[in-house]
């Protein structure tokens, strides 16, 4: 498969996620790294492109939303409400951290059941034979 | 065999192709190894606990996933934190176009051409921007919190379902007449609006994504249970039990002694006399003592009390209220002036608006969760509360007997109890099921020891709102007054003002008279004991323009010592009444007073008891032995004008030698007689006494040593050893001096009270990265400005000064109008209260040619 077709299956995955987002379909994103698992298939390209279609897209929406409100006062509150008083960045970081492993987990599992599926035929074919 | 195309696949790629090697051959090394199986379990386990984590929390966390989400989680608090923009909005339910005009404060502006419009916009702004405020308040008194926070609240929970105030809300409902119907349905119409569209449109309070759950709808029901909130934070009492620990403690007469029905010290009730009914209260009497059973029923309820949550028992008042006639004033109009103190929260109990539709044209500070204009004015009148602290709250002792199970005695016979059973739903845990047990005088809120009721004049049905709504139609005090005829509780001392010169104030409520007893002490159940009836209406303490112009409440007891009825006692129910003290010092001073020098009183810090008390001491200081330090330390008071300013070291002088003096005076008896009372709950109340007998020149007496021979009975005992006052007060200084070296140092000159005393305001959801300080602030427990404690969490919660001579109306809250903690508006208004500034109440009309005016169109 052609990097490009990665890119743009990689594009879908964020697409799904931030779809999820809006609609409030956070999970998308763990959907979407599936996806990306399943058609990338090979883990060591799958992975990163999960997590950084979740990080992406989780990103895109906090980026949105310090273009039109700012973020500051929120994750000056936030941070204190989870008990990190005057440490703003602790809510950023989870937001992002939270949308990257879910698009990571999602495309490990979905890149490891396909290799442990594939492996599994394989087998079987070379038992048969 | 099948290609694995993203495995087995050469990679088409720009590297040098590779030879072409059988698959077979390439997968050789992994056939038979577990690799392939491991990943597959380890993704799926990782998986399962990323899952998990965003689905339902982790410890602390919440739900990473609904939490976090950028779109339609916390994060959201960014978008409702914006500047509020003028727009049209469509509400359900409107019959008329309404309008919102938002200062630049916050302060909002509701007017609409009927008055269920009124209502029902009123509900919207309210929920837009308070709606967690309210629904936290209304899940308390429902017993509701451990649904959402989990089975640390279910003590609260089932408490609060013992005390009935759902009972009551349904009761009040039930019997509510067609005006309080139609603006509590509106209102509720409005609170359900906004919550549809917040959930519609994802923009619910960050608390609720953070705790996982969302509001259900609004309905009437929970008004009445944050009115309830409210009567119970002021007068559910647990002063009974109190008393009755301290009468098993320090025995009857020492107890009737330090904490008698009638103040010790001299104080200034507004309503003096002569009464109508000439008769004098009866003194108290002494009954039988209490029983070690009785003693440990009352600690084991008063325990049970003391570890509830703060704010659902009422702790004494500290609010102050006052007019001034025209005839007094620089202006020619009457004056008035209010601010009640209550808990300082973030967001404030406050939300400020008026309201404008064909029947009320009403500007102050309405509670979110109610309808309506709780202090302000309207366009004739305007009106303030304290509270009133007269007695609402008694204990009855039930008499049960094991041949018969599930029955209560009860004048000569058996009575069955009736019972309510609750489940109560607790997050993570098994739903809680409660049966409340119900006598004729009231729920049964406990049953270790003696089966003990409780009759509260808040578990009484009172029409408040519909009273409220009638003042705000009212025009003069004969409305007014009319209007206060139906309210019950919680007791409340309401000051007016008019248009037309005229001052006064109605102690309105419930002023509940028992047949026979005792009844700041738990009470027989059987019937002889009962609350039969309340003071009649004409009777309870009010004025009407007073011969002396000025009328003033500050918590004190409203009457002289020749009022016929038993209202409470002096200790605990009542201030001590310094503030009001005071406050009548200032404002009987000759001359003529201005609106100015209303505002210069509400934010005075001068202590009245340290005017009284710091001479004397002074004087007993006069004549022994003093180091340079102490004698630096002595010329400071000396020099005092007695404000507790944050800069002054004789504020912390005094303040520290008050307490050495109550401490050495008290402390002894409280260890010899092993008094399980907390002192310190009671300083306002000795404080009473040791000012009178200082005032008097008698030694406050000490126990005989352990105890070991019989106490003698009542006051005064003979000091051991014998002092005159004079060493007493030394002592009491010498103490002091040592506590404040070791604490800032031994420069007497840079002890400032800022260094002592703080106030801080409290995050609502008790989250304290979102306080409001601490920070070195003014006053007292005894000033105008109340701060008692330190930090201190309760004070002025507003503050308003009314002219009605040039018609300006002043006010301001500590705090903002959004709940939301990232908004400009949680905490604008706070800096410039702390300051003591005000700012201008306008009305709908001067506000929409304000600058920096938003406005939302509603419509239909």
């Amino acid at each position: 498969m052609k990097r490009w077709t990665w890119f743009f299956i990689t594009l879908i995955g964020v697409a799904i996620s931030l779809a999820g987002l809006l609609l409030g379909a956070w999970w998308l994103t763990f959907v979407a790294g599936l996806v990306l698992g399943a058609f990338i298939g090979r883990g060591r390209v799958a992975i990163p492109a999960g997590a950084l279609a979740g990080l992406v897209a989780w990103g895109v929406g906090l980026a949105v939303l310090q273009v039109h409100f700012g973020l500051g006062p929120t994750a000056s509150s936030l941070a204190a409400i989870m008990g990190f008083t005057n440490q703003d960045a602790i809510p950023l970081v989870l937001t992002c951290l939270v949308g990257l492993l879910l698009g990571l987990t999602g495309a490990w599992l979905a890149s490891a059941t396909r290799n442990l599926a594939f492996t599994s035929i394989d087998h079987a074919q070379t038992g048969e034979r | 065999m099948t290609l694995d195309p993203a495995i087995g696949a050469p990679a088409k790629s720009d590297h040098p192709k590779a030879p072409d090697i059988p698959v077979s051959t390439r997968r050789a090394p992994r056939r038979g190894r577990p690799l392939p199986v491991i990943n597959a379990l380890l993704a799926l386990l990782v998986s399962a606990a990323v899952l998990y984590a965003s689905f339902a929390g982790v410890g602390p966390l919440p739900a990473l996933g609904p939490a976090f989400n950028p779109a339609t989680g916390a994060w959201t608090m960014a978008a409702d934190a914006a500047p509020v923009q003028s727009q049209t909005l469509t509400i359900p339910g409107l019959q008329q176009p309404v309008r919102v005009m938002f200062e630049k404060d916050g302060t909002a502006h509701v007017v609409a051409q009927t008055d269920a419009d009124l209502f029902l916009a009123v509900g919207y702004v309210h929920a837009r921007f308070r709606l967690f405020q309210m629904d936290l308040m209304r899940r308390q008194g429902e017993g509701l919190l451990s649904q959402v926070v989990g089975k640390a609240a279910l003590d609260s929970d089932r408490f609060e379902l013992q005390l009935g105030l759902l009972r009551t809300a349904q009761m009040e409902w039930s019997q509510a007449d067609e005006i309080t119907k139609i603006a509590l349905t509106a209102y509720a119409k409005g609170v359900n609006d906004r919550i549809d569209e917040a959930k519609k449109t994802h923009q619910l309070d960050a608390m609720f994504t953070l705790l996982g759950y969302q509001p259900q709808p609004w309905t009437p029901i929970d008004t009445l249970i944050v009115k309830g909130d409210m009567t119970q934070t002021l007068n559910f009492t647990d002063t009974p039990l109190v008393m009755e620990l301290l009468d098993k403690s320090l025995g009857p007469d020492l107890t009737a002694a330090w904490f008698p029905v009638l103040p010790p010290n001299p104080q200034s009730p507004y309503d003096p006399g002569p009464y109508a009914i000439q008769a004098t209260p009866a003194p108290i009497t002494v009954e039988s003592s209490v029983t070690d059973s009785q003693a440990a029923t009352a600690l084991a309820l008063y325990n049970r009390l003391a570890n509830l949550p703060p704010g659902l028992i009422a702790t004494g008042g500290d609010s102050n209220n006052w007019a001034v006639a025209g005839a007094k004033s620089t202006s020619g109009g009457a004056l008035m002036a209010g601010d009640p103190h209550l808990h300082l929260t973030l967001p404030s109990i406050w939300f400020q608006l008026t309201e404008d539709s064909p029947d009320y044209h009403t500007s102050g500070v309405s509670i979110p969760g109610t309808p309506v204009v709780l202090i302000g004015h309207n366009q004739h009148i305007s009106w303030s509360l304290t509270d009133a602290q007269n007695q609402q709250t008694f204990f009855y002792e039930e008499h049960e007997d094991s041949a018969h199970p599930g029955q209560y005695f009860w004048k000569g016979a058996w009575h069955n109890y009736t019972s309510v059973s609750y489940d109560i739903p607790v997050l993570n845990g098994p739903t809680d099921h409660l049966t409340v047990k119900l006598s004729t005088h009231g729920p049964v809120i406990s049953e270790r020891g003696l089966t003990t009721s409780v009759w509260w004049a808040g578990n009484i049905p009172s029409q408040d709102f519909s009273v409220l709504m009638r003042i705000g139609q009212a025009s003069d005090f004969q409305g007014f007054r009319e209007a206060l005829r139906d309210w019950h509780s919680p007791t409340h001392n309401f000051v007016y003002a008019d248009d037309a010169g005229n001052i006064g104030m109605i102690s309105a409520g419930y002023y509940p008279l028992v047949a026979q007893g005792q009844p700041w002490l738990p009470m027989p159940g059987t019937g002889e004991y009962d609350v039969t009836g309340t003071v009649p209406y004409d009777d309870i303490p009010q004025v009407y323009d007073p011969p002396d112009n000025i009328v003033l409440s500050a918590n004190q007891r409203q009457v002289g010592p020749t009022y016929p009825y038993y209202i409470g006692t002096a200790s605990n129910f009542f201030d001590p009444g310094y503030r009001a003290n005071e406050i009548e010092r200032v404002l009987s001073q000759p001359g003529k007073l201005s609106a100015a020098d209303m505002m210069a009183l509400q934010t005075d810090t001068r202590d009245f008891l340290a005017s009284e008390i710091v001479p004397i001491l002074v004087q007993a200081l006069a004549g022994d032995q003093l180091t340079t330090s102490e004698q630096q330390a002595r010329d400071l008071l000396a020099s005092w004008d007695f404000r507790m300013e944050t800069g002054s070291a004789a504020a912390s002088i005094w303040s520290t030698f008050w307490d050495a003096y109550l401490s050495q005076t008290f402390d002894p008896w409280w260890k010899a007689k092993k008094v399980t009372v907390d002192r310190h709950e009671l300083d306002g109340a000795l404080g009473q006494d040791l000012e009178a007998w200082t005032l008097a020149g008698t030694t406050p007496c000490q126990p005989p040593d352990g105890c070991q021979a019989p106490c003698p009975a009542g006051m005064p005992c003979p000091p051991k050893p014998a002092q005159p006052i004079s060493s007493v007060l030394a002592q009491a200084f010498h103490t002091a001096f040592s506590t404040l070296s070791t604490k800032l140092g031994g420069d007497p000159g840079s002890w400032t009270w800022g260094k002592l005393h703080t106030r801080e305001l409290e995050n609502l959801a008790q989250v304290s990265g979102l306080n409001y300080g601490p920070r070195p602030d003014r006053g007292d427990a005894n000033t105008p400005l109340a701060a008692g404690d330190s930090p201190s969490t309760h004070g002025p919660s507003w503050r308003m000064v009314v002219d009605w001579g040039t018609k300006t109306f002043s006010g301001i809250y500590p705090g903002g109008q959004s709940e939301n903690p990232a908004s400009t508006w949680y905490e604008n208004k706070v800096d410039a209260w702390w300051s003591g500034l005000y700012a201008p109440m306008l009305s709908a009309d001067e506000a929409s040619f304000a600058p920096g005016v938003a406005t939302w169109s509603m419509q239909p």
